[in-house]
């Protein structure tokens, strides 16, 4: 049973194709792993997915719903639809504890004792417990990406998706925030991931893609992904990056 | 103590004196100010100033014409102020502590400002008498100076000693906040100031007599002080009780409407009407409330939520029309608006309890100002405003901050706003406002804007000037938010939308909180300008603060002859105004440094 569908979804930003024709299916509790040069169109059409952008043509449904300009479909996907971002939005006038319960105390209604025990849980399962009451200007880029994964859990999400999550980071805090994301595949979450760290495709990704010029180059299991490429535009990108 | 010194000394040396270029800048400062302080204080010693222009001015001043047998109206609201002010300060009692030695540094450094200024004070002053000679007199013999030097001297070094000794005795910041007020009122008691006074033939007995303040002031006063200590007390005892701030807050947007309603009306309230009319009306409409509050989320009751709600819609249009107290059309339109947020809101217990507090306020309020305010105000007062002098100012002051800040808020999220009509109809209103100079606007109030009113509505000068005002500033205050509504990074939107937040959460949680912090100093400077603007109103006849020392005392003859006193009364409203803009800066860098704390 696939939770994400995608039907041949084409979007223009004016004159310029972003998104030429993507069709695939993920299942759920897969770990799927994008990965493309910058401008192929991956990061648009993984925003596609919780509506950030639009798509102009063919269709996306998630878990059952399809996206369209209704608002209360649009909201219900995006409570079930966790997103992390590269340049981790936190939202800087609030603290870490309230950043994570924002969403569940007035999205979700839930009570603030029970979204505070919930969210401090997830910090624990982050492995930052003791910033609870910090703000993310006093926090490290890592620190604030994995308070970032810790906002979009709260919201008990059926699917995550990762745009670039660790592009804005230091080499050495990209580590942490990957343990954290390794942790979170294991547990068996819905995962959509653009990143070009080809370690964690290797050793998570049920299934790698490759997007270029808009459209899906290569669709294929991790070890043939990098031993055994399909396409010549894959074995090209992966000379460049490896 | 001779290191102490000698760190100092280096301080001062590195910090004024680094560079030819410095040394140049501190003497030539140091050269303009004391020229300036020595002038100032010729002035103002000199024997040609009346200074009894302002201090027996006093009244008129804060009140101007208001009739002294409702002064207890004007003390009441002023009370009002501190009770809310003290509770306030309890409620959010700082857990900051300052070290005793601080404040002993501070008074340091005002004896060495006393001894330094004493020193360069000059002896002699001289003006131009009424025949056009020079006149030079003594102004500060050497036996003054020295009187004031010595225990000056004595003082400065006491509190240099006790600076340096280190006493560890530290206290709460906010606990001193009462002792500002303390020193003033037990001032009071003490003081004894010149006062005017007649003989028989109606003449102003020269030289004025010593006289202790009056007990219409003292006794006020000193209540309001004990009232605002008490005030705070109870603050501190209710600190954990989390709901009362909510209601603090929310009582803070009503204070100026009460004390507004307050000063201006004097209800002849008919107890009669009062308890069979306003009373019933406010039990039944409470219960009303109450039972929708507790049952409306039953799921029996929630299948005819949309009748009730439809009766309820009716009873209310239905009600304007037909003959029934204008308490319960209020009370019904109140409820229409109130039975349609009650459903999302009352979820839980404790949004039931909130509801509930919520709706007993809100009727509160509302039977109060209906009966107060619809009533007709029964103060007499000469001449054509019932506000004059201080009050006006600070009415026009406050009331338009009050209002205008929403109302920017609004525009400017209307000028933001994807909906083409709102935008046009927000843009619109900015741009007019502001392109057309406030004097204009002001006469608009005073002259035009009665013709845009529907026939048979009218209100009074101060209303009309309050309205223009508020747009007035309004309009300035919407561009200064939409500055610090475009600083919000396009992330922000995203990262709220992708948890699945609704637009009003999103405006109202992420946007607005980080858009209004970015924009306080701005904020700040046009509330000031607002305060100072408020004194154009003179030019439609209104006497505000800056009219009263400027025309109303120096036209003041026989017997107390003030003529020609204008210079006194012109340097007192200057200082009075520079003391509550400097106060209100201050008070906005404390803000931003305490909000600034997520920033960093």
């Amino acid at each position: 049973m696939s939770i994400i569908q995608a039907k041949d979804v084409k979007k223009w930003f004016g004159d310029f194709q972003a998104l030429k024709g993507i069709s695939m299916e993920i299942a759920e509790g897969e770990v799927l792993v994008i990965c493309g040069p910058s401008g192929s169109g991956k990061s648009t059409f993984i925003r596609c997915i919780n509506r950030l952008e639009q798509h102009q043509d063919g269709e996306i449904i998630v878990d059952g719903t399809e996206l369209t300009n209704d608002l209360k479909n649009i909201e219900t996907i995006r409570a079930e639809v966790g997103m992390v971002f590269q340049s981790f939005n936190l939202f800087p006038h609030l603290t870490v504890m309230q950043n994570i319960t924002l969403a569940p105390i007035w999205v979700r209604k839930k009570s603030r004792s029970d979204s505070e025990e919930k969210a401090m849980e997830l910090l624990n399962r982050v492995g930052i417990p003791e910033q609870a009451d910090k703000y993310p200007g006093q926090l490290s880029g890592g620190q604030q990406q994995r308070v970032a994964i810790a906002r979009a859990l709260a919201m008990d999400p059926k699917i995550m998706l990762f745009d670039e999550p660790t592009s804005a980071l230091d080499p050495e805090m990209i580590k942490e925030v990957l343990d954290a994301m390794k942790e979170l595949a294991k547990s068996g979450m819905t995962m959509i991931v653009v990143t070009h760290e080809m370690g964690f495709a290797k050793e998570v990704a049920d299934r790698v893609m490759l997007f270029d010029e808009g459209m899906m180059v290569e669709e294929n299991t991790p070890d043939e992904f990098f031993d055994n490429p399909k396409n010549d535009r894959t074995k090209l990108f992966l000379s460049q990056i490896l | 103590m001779v290191a102490v010194i000698k760190k100092n000394a280096k301080a001062l040396q590195e910090s004024l004196f680094s560079s030819v270029g410095s040394s140049v800048l501190t003497i030539g400062t140091t050269y303009l100010v004391l020229n300036f302080f020595r002038g100032m204080f010729g002035f103002v010693m000199s024997s040609d100033k009346d200074w009894l222009a302002v201090l027996n001015n006093m009244q008129l001043y804060m009140v101007q014409a208001y009739p002294e047998s409702d002064f207890i109206r004007v003390w009441v609201s002023v009370g009002l102020t501190f009770v809310f002010s003290g509770i306030s300060i309890g409620l959010w009692r700082s857990e900051d502590r300052s070290n005793v030695s601080s404040i002993f540094d501070t008074f340091f450094k005002i004896g060495l400002g006393v001894l330094f200024f004493t020193i360069v004070a000059p002896t002699f002053t001289s003006y131009m008498g009424n025949d056009g000679s020079v006149i030079t007199e003594e102004i500060f013999s050497r036996s003054t100076r020295l009187g004031i030097l010595i225990p000056t001297l004595i003082a400065t070094v006491a509190f240099f000693g006790l600076k340096n000794m280190k006493i560890n005795f530290s206290y709460n910041n906010s606990d001193v906040v009462f002792l500002y007020l303390f020193i003033p009122v037990a001032l009071l008691w003490f003081v004894k100031l010149p006062v005017i006074q007649l003989d028989q033939n109606k003449e102003r007995i020269m030289p004025d007599p010593l006289m202790p303040i009056a007990n219409t002031t003292k006794i006020p006063w000193s209540v309001i002080f004990v009232m605002f200590l008490i005030a705070y007390f109870i603050g501190i005892y209710f600190k954990d009780v989390k709901r009362l701030k909510n209601v603090m807050s929310i009582s803070w947007f009503l204070l100026p409407l009460l004390i507004f309603s307050w000063i201006f009306k004097k209800p002849q309230i008919d107890m009669g009407e009062v308890l069979t009319g306003d009373i019933p009306i406010f039990f039944i409409f409470f219960i009303i409330g109450l039972v929708t509050v507790l049952f409306i989320n039953n799921p029996i009751v929630k299948k005819y939520y949309s009748i009730y709600l439809g009766i309820i819609l009716v009873g209310t249009i239905a009600g304007i029309f037909i003959g029934i107290p204008m308490l319960a059309k209020a009370c019904l339109l109140l409820l229409s608006l109130f039975s349609m947020v009650v459903p999302a809101v009352s979820t839980s217990d404790q949004g039931k309890r909130s509801l509930i507090i919520i709706w007993f306020v809100a009727l509160v309020t509302l039977t109060f100002l209906l009966r107060g305010g619809a009533s007709e105000t029964g103060i007499v007062v000469p001449g054509s405003s019932i506000f004059g002098g201080f009050s006006l100012t600070w009415l026009l002051a406050i009331f338009g901050t009050y209002v205008s800040f929403p109302l920017g808020v609004l525009l400017a999220l209307g000028r933001n706003s994807k909906l083409p009509i709102v935008r046009i109809i927000c843009t619109g209103i900015i741009e007019l406002v502001r392109s057309v100079p406030y004097i204009t606007w002001l006469f608009f109030a005073s002259v035009t804007l009665a013709v845009f009113l529907p026939a048979g509505v009218e209100f009074n000068l101060i209303v009309r000037v309050l309205m223009v005002t508020a747009f007035f500033s309004g309009a300035y205050f919407a561009e200064n938010i939409r500055g610090g509504l475009q600083s919000i990074p396009k992330g922000q939107y995203e990262a709220a939308d992708a948890i699945g937040m609704s637009p009003f959460q999103k405006t109202g949680l992420i946007v607005l909180p980080q858009a209004l912090r970015a924009v306080i100093p701005t904020l700040v400077s046009s509330a000031i300008t607002a305060f100072k603007d408020s004194s154009l109103v003179t030019i439609i006849g209104l006497f505000d603060f800056l009219t009263i020392g400027k025309t109303v005392i120096d036209n003041q003859s026989v017997p107390v002859n003030f003529v020609g006193h204008q210079r006194e009364n012109l340097i007192f409203v200057a200082v009075v105004y520079w003391i509550f803009t400097f106060t209100l800066s201050r008070r906005s860098m404390k803000v931003e440094k305490r909000l600034g704390l997520g920033e960093r």
